[in-house]
Order: C-alpha cells, then structure tokens, then sequence
C-alpha cells in the first residue's frame, strides 16, 4: 500500500516559495529521513503532509486518500506528529500528556473509553517511559520529555508518525535511544518520516533518505546512493569527506579541515 | 474529590455570608436585595473567572485576563458612551465595545496559522489605555454622569433591580450561561493547546477557528457582565491561578473551580464591602484590595 | 521660593495684571464678573448685575439672558485659560468642588469670591457679602429681605423622614454638609443621611429600605417605582414619592429656592 503520495506541491509563505513542485512516494513500512540545509523547506513539507499547512497546489494522498478531503481530526487519526520544540506552558503529568494524544478520537465531557486506555498504555510501553508516568512533564530531561512527545504521537494510533528533528538538542545516550526506539516501531510495521540535521544518524537508521534544497527535492535513494562527496558539497556549500560506518555498511561524514 | 466538597462548602458559606451578614437586620425586603446581590456576585465573579481561565488557557500566558486583553475596557468604553448618549448603560454597546477592541487586538496578534501571543498582549495593553483615554473624556465632557461611570469602571453589586431592567438582567445572565456552558466543552482542546500550537495542529485542532470562537465568546461574555455590574478587576486574572493551584492543569477540572471559586471570592469581597461601611463601596476596590496580599501569599508559598 | 523659570512667567502675569487693572479702574464701578457658581448667576441677575458677567459654565441655564454670556467650561471644569482670557474682576468660585480653580486664580492672583453657602442664614450673609464686593449693597439688603420674607423656617412637633435620591446608578443622595440637607430641616422634615458627614455620599439599597424613610424626593429624570425590595417602604406604600420635581430649585442656593422651599413645605405638612 501506498502511505504517502504527493505530486507536484507548491506552498508560500509570504510571497517566498518555500515547496517548489515536490513529488514523492512513501511505501507502507518504509523509514524516510529527510535531509538538506537551513531554510531548505523539510519542516514545512511536514506541516504539509499532517494537513497543518495546506498546499497552494498540487495533491496528497494519504493511504490512498486525499488529504484535502479530510478534517484534521481524521488526518490526526492517521499520522502522528512529533514537532520539533514542544514547550509546556502547563505543567501536566506524563500520562496526561500521553492521553493527550487520544484527543482526535474524543467527544466533549466524555470520559475516556477503555480503547484511550489501552492506547495510552500501549505507546508508555513502547516509548519505554512506565517509570515516568506520574512525573510532572516540567520536571524531566529534554530526552525524557521527548520520549513523552514520541509517546503522545503513539497513543493517536497512528499508521505514520512524522518527526521534526527529535533528536536536535540531545545527548548521545538519548540521541542513540530515540533512534533505537524509532527503529523498533518501524520494525513492527510503522511507517516513520523523520526529518534530520544530523546526516549520520540519518545514513545510519533511514532506509531511504531525501534530500531538499531550496525547496526541490535535490536527491533521493539509499544511504549509500545519496551521501556522496560531490552531491553534499554542492548542496552543503561545504566541503566534507565519507568513511565507512565501521559496524554498518552506511556513509558517514566527516567535515574537512586542515 | 475532598477538595471538590471543600470549595462547594466555602461557596456555599460565602453564599450564607453574603445573605446573612450586612449593616442591617434581615427581614423580607432586606432578604430579597440580598439575594439579587448574591446572585449578581456569583454571576460575575463566576464568569470574570471563567473567561480569565479561557483565555489563560487558550493563549498560553498567565497575564492574559478581561482587562489584558482590552475586552473589560472597550466594554466600559461601550457602557459609558451609552450613559453620555442614552442616560443609562446599553447592554448593546458594551457587547458592541467589548468585540470592538477584541477584534483589533485579534487583528494585529494574527498571523497565518495562528496568533502571536505577545502581540496580543502588547495589543490589549494598548487598547485598554486607549479605551481609557476615551472614557475620560466622557467623564469630563459629561460632568453629571461622572459617578456612574466610575462606578462602572470598578464594579457594583449593588445595582437598583426594578421593573424596566429586571427581564433584562435574567435574560442576560441566561444567556452567559448558555455560553459558558458551550465555551466548557473546550476543556480538551485547552489542554492540547497548552502544549503549544504546533502540537495542537497536529492533533486535529483548527487553532485559527479555535482561537476565533474563544476569543470573541469571551468577548461577549465580558461584555454582558460590564454592562450589568461594570468592570470588576482582579477576579478574572486571580482566581485561574488559584483554581491551577488546586486542581491542577486540567481544564475540565480549573474551569469548573474557577467558576465557582470566582463566585465565592466575589461574594466575600461584596460581604467585606457592605461591612467596612455605610457607603456603597465598589466592590472593584475591595477585590484588588484582598486580592493582591492573597495573591502574594499563595506565590511565595 | 519659586524656581527662577516660574517666577519670570509669574513676574510677567503680574506686570500684565499690573496693567490691566489700572486700565479697569479708570472705568469706576464697571466691574467683569465671572461666575462658576450657576446659584450666583441667578443671584447676580436678580441683583440687576447680570450685566456684569463675562463668563459662566455650562451649567449656568437661568435666566435665559445667561445663554448670550461666554461660556468657560463646565461646573467641574472649567477652564482657568478662558477665565483668564475673560480678564475679570472677580471670580466667584463654589467650595469645596472648585477648589483646584480657586488655588490656580489665587496664584495668579486673580480675585475670587467663595461661595459654599451650608444653610439659608450663609446664603444671606453670602449674598450681602456680593452685593459689597460689586458695588449693589442696596439690591442685595432688598433682595436678602424678599427672600426673608418667602423662606419662614417651619418647626412642627414631628419631623418627617425624607430621603433624597440625586442618581439611581450607584445611589447618590446628600449628606450633612449640603444645603439641601438644611433646607430639608428648615422645611420641617429631617434628612435620613443627615447623620454622614459628607456632601454627596453613595449609598447602599439596604441602608434606604433600613432608614425607612416616609417621604421621597427624586431629583433625577428615572421613575423610582417597580424596584426589588423597596416595595415596603413607607413612602413607597403611602406613595409619598416625589418624582416631577426640578432639581434647580433645590439645589441651587438663589432667588428660585423660594418655589422649592414652598413645595417642600407643602410636600412636608
């Protein structure tokens, strides 16, 4: 099955073109990273692909159906959306802010339904955080926080789960467990759009990466076909020099400097 | 749930106190007064509260209140031109003041997607000082209604119910009621949004309608309380805060308790009022009054 | 001391002053009054000196000839520039509500003459005190006699309770210090705020209804009648409310009293 089709979407912002024409296919099960420089338009096409932005032209389909029939209820019932800074003006416990994500499927006054429980329980589970679940959302790490955020997106039952930067701001030890707990949802069938800063976190964990620059999409394809020396410098403006992952078959970067 | 019973137990007091004591022995007519009085205080104090709390929630900012927000002001302004032109507050033109100003600070705070939640003070601020200005020059061009706007721009309880107004007033109250009861069913949405717009979005919540709906709700509702018992302060920024303090986050929970905590704080403050002395004291006074040191208290606790 | 930057300005207002009253007192008796009191208007009119006056507020409307006389602001707030601008003789000012006025006039030394009559004897007095300051003595002793005369004090065996209302939105009535309050007494009845200690107190619905008074005046435009729990008033139940009543001749200390004070006699008998 197709989870996400985009054919040729444009999108301003202030009279500035910030997607230009952008088509893209995304299988079911598959890891999508999406990379390129500042400003390049990788948030933006994630507003667009949860329906938070609606395109100027062009068409999204999401699981075969078009996003711009859909009501952001419905959509939020599909895609999970993890942004990139989640700033807690009220200071809720994790386990409300993990029901929070139960919000598309419910009514006002209504009080939540076995099936919100079970959700809420299920993605604690997953995203590992039990022996948070009482803690006040203010009072824990920015990893630990963003473990919540990703456990909030997994109570919407989503069957894509979209990730602006969530591992920028990290330590190595939380940067390494937010791609390890990404990689085992992928694994059991979760369709995952990240996007990335960090090209080798991307070349080690996506299976599919695609490259934006001024809004195009510049490259797209393995790990292996895209982090290339000439196609990075020219889209970096930066010299840079590829090695090999030494456990793993991928690319890895390194910044040139004499 | 204890805590529940607690503040129904200390409305229900101040409810007892606000008829039972005053400078003067009950009997029929002086229990009928009282009553109208204690209606009023639980109608206004109750909605002041709530629309603080609403707007709390839905811009994120603990400074967001009726009068941040110019809503209180524009309706004063609204009121006071109807007693310059028509020699009596026009529920109308405090709805029509209270949505003005909401729509010109709604008008520079948004942005595509959103609102710019600084702007938006920074708009409100600049409203209410501008409504202000305007109210005094009424006040100076009118000369005889002076006291009647200033006792509108603090707030009274003790307003004369009679025939031509009595309708009115329950007609008004009905429908705030109606309001709160359909701006209540926000409570989910309040929380998502505390989270931040982007996350809000994210979970299927149209902010830019969402915001639109709150806003001028509220609006409205600051309007009807002025044009009744004028502009009291203080009640709608407070008590959110106090209602967190106890019950937490949640919306479903600190709406519900700023009603009714907005009530009784404003029946206390009332009580104290008519106690301190023999004079009308706008109960807008004494709300500041004790407000501030409690307000002080619970925030270095 | 002053600073030095105020006491040029003031040097200068005073050499101008200097000057002007040299000039006016080459006319004699021709004096320029200007009146923030619309009492005194009525007064000085009746006094045949309404020719005198060069400026009054907004408020002051009788006679009709006060309509042709230029206007310097209103009661509370009149303007010191277009009194100055007037070049008058004599300013009189009403105490306590003008008394900002009065300090500005003083310090530009500017005459003033304080009106703040509290009862009928302070009114002649005030009024013998004008007809002085004018140069009208003998129209000011004829009018204090005709007012003598028409304003007999009234003792009956028992004084009736009277609560005056001035504005329903708060409730505005009058205390102790006002006129009114010994117009009432002189009348024969007895103010049931008599007891504040202030002019214009607001008051509460509940202390009214508590005071229970047996008459009631309204010296506003609004009907009093259909309002929650006065219904038992003794002055709601026997309908002793007086509500067609004009406020001017209460309130304003001049030759009109005389209409009012016969009215409350009659409403007080």
């Amino acid at each position: 099955m197709i989870a996400l089709q985009i054919k040729d979407v444009n999108f301003s912002y202030d009279a500035a073109r910030i997607i230009d024409g952008v088509s893209l296919s995304l299988k079911q099960g598959e890891f999508l990273g999406i990379i390129g420089p500042n400003g390049a338009g990788k948030s933006t096409l994630l507003r667009l692909i949860c329906g938070i932005c609606k395109p100027a032209d062009g068409e999204i389909m999401l699981f075969e159906k078009p996003l711009a029939g859909q009501n952001q209820k419905e959509i939020a019932r599909q895609v999970g959306f993890v942004p990139q800074e989640t700033h807690f003006t009220l200071n809720f416990t994790v386990e409300d802010v993990v029901m929070m994500g139960r919000y598309p499927y419910q009514q006002p006054f209504m009080r939540e339904k076995r099936e919100d429980i079970d959700a809420q329980e299920n993605a604690i589970t997953a995203a590992n955080i039990e022996q948070l679940r009482k803690r006040p959302v203010n009072s824990l790490s920015s990893g630990e926080r963003q473990r919540v955020v990703i456990a909030r997106a997994l109570a919407q039952v989503p069957r894509l789960l979209v990730l602006d930067e969530p591992t920028s701001h990290l330590d190595l030890h939380h940067q390494h467990s937010i791609m390890e707990l990404l990689k085992r949802l992928n694994a059991d069938g979760l369709t995952v759009v990240v996007v990335h800063h960090d090209l080798n976190l991307a070349s080690l964990y996506c299976r599919r990466l695609l490259l934006m620059h001024s809004g195009k999409i510049e490259a797209t394809g393995t790990p292996n076909e895209l982090i290339k020396k000439e196609i990075l410098s020219k889209v970096y403006g930066t010299a840079v020099r590829i090695v090999r992952h030494p456990d793993k078959d991928v690319p890895q970067i390194f910044l040139h400097t004499d | 749930m204890t805590k529940t019973a607690l503040i129904i137990i200390v409305f229900l007091a101040a409810v007892a106190c606000g008829i039972l004591i005053g400078p003067t022995s009950l009997d029929a007519q002086i229990l009928q007064l009282r009553i109208w009085r204690v209606v009023l205080g639980i109608f206004a104090g109750g909605v002041l509260a709530f629309c603080g709390c609403l707007l709390q929630g839905l811009f994120g900012n603990p400074l967001v209140e009726p009068y941040t927000l110019g809503s209180a002001s524009g309706a004063a302004l609204g009121a006071s031109i109807g007693i310059l032109v028509f020699g009596t507050i026009n529920p109308f033109l405090a709805f029509l003041g209270s949505l003005g100003t909401g729509f010109f600070v709604y008008t520079v705070a948004r942005i595509e997607g959103g609102l710019l939640r600084d702007r938006l003070i920074l708009a409100g601020v600049v409203m209410s000082f501008l409504c202000s200005s305007l109210v005094m020059i009424i006040m100076v061009m009118g000369g005889r209604e002076l006291y009647e706007i200033l006792y509108l721009l603090m707030g009274y309880l003790g307003v004369i119910i009679n025939d031509s107004n009595r309708i009115m007033i329950i007609a008004l109250m009905i429908v705030s009621l109606g309001l709160v009861a359909f701006l209540y069913r926000f409570h989910r949405e309040l929380d998502v949004i505390s989270q931040g717009t982007e996350t809000a979005a994210g979970l299927g919540i149209n902010i830019q309608n969402f915001s639109l709906v709150i806003f001028f709700s509220s609006a409205l509702l600051i309007g009807l309380t002025v044009s009744i018992v004028g502009a009291i302060g203080f009640v709608g920024l407070i008590i959110p805060h106090v209602a967190k303090l106890i019950f937490g986050p949640k919306h479903r929970y600190n709406l519900g308790a700023s009603l009714v905590l907005g009530a009784t704080f404003l029946l206390i403050a009332d009580t104290i009022s008519r106690i301190i002395t023999v004079y009308e004291l706008p109960v807008g006074v004494v709300t500041s009054l004790v407000g501030v040191p409690f307000f002080i208290y619970l925030y270095k606790k | 001391m002053l600073p030095s930057r105020h006491s040029i300005i003031f040097a200068a207002v005073l050499l101008v002053f200097a000057f002007l009253t040299c000039a006016q007192e080459k006319k004699g008796n021709d004096y320029r009054v200007v009146s923030l009191s619309p009492a005194m208007t009525e007064i000085l009119f009746s006094l045949g000196a309404g020719s005198k006056l060069v400026g009054v507020t907004t408020f002051c409307d009788f006679p009709a000839e006060t309509k042709k006389i230029a206007k310097v602001g209103d009661f509370s707030n009149p303007s010191v520039e277009r009194i100055v601008g007037l070049k008058p003789d004599l300013v009189i000012v009403n105490l306590p509500e003008q008394g900002r006025i009065k300090r500005e006039l003083d310090k530009l030394n500017i005459r003033t003459f304080v009106s703040s009559p509290a009862s009928l004897a302070e009114m002649y007095e005030e009024i013998s005190e004008l007809g002085a300051a004018i140069a009208v003595q003998s129209a000011a002793d004829s009018l204090i006699s005709y007012m003598k005369s028409n304003l007999k004090p009234v003792v009956p065996a028992k004084r009736k309770k009277v609560y005056i209302e001035i504005s329903p939105r708060p409730l505005v009535t009058v205390g102790s210090t006002t006129f009114l309050n010994s117009l009432i007494h002189d009348a024969g009845g007895t103010n049931i705020f008599g007891d504040l200690n202030r002019a214009y107190p607001v008051v509460t619905q509940e202390s009214v209804i508590a005071r229970d008074p047996e008459i009631i005046l309204v010296l506003h435009p609004e009907r009093i009648t259909g309002r929650t729990g006065w219904q038992n008033i003794e002055a709601m139940q026997n309908n002793l409310v007086y509500d067609d009543l004009d406020p001017d001749h209460f309130m304003r200390p001049g030759p009109r009293l005389i209409q009012g004070f016969n009215k409350l006699c009659e409403i007080l008998k």
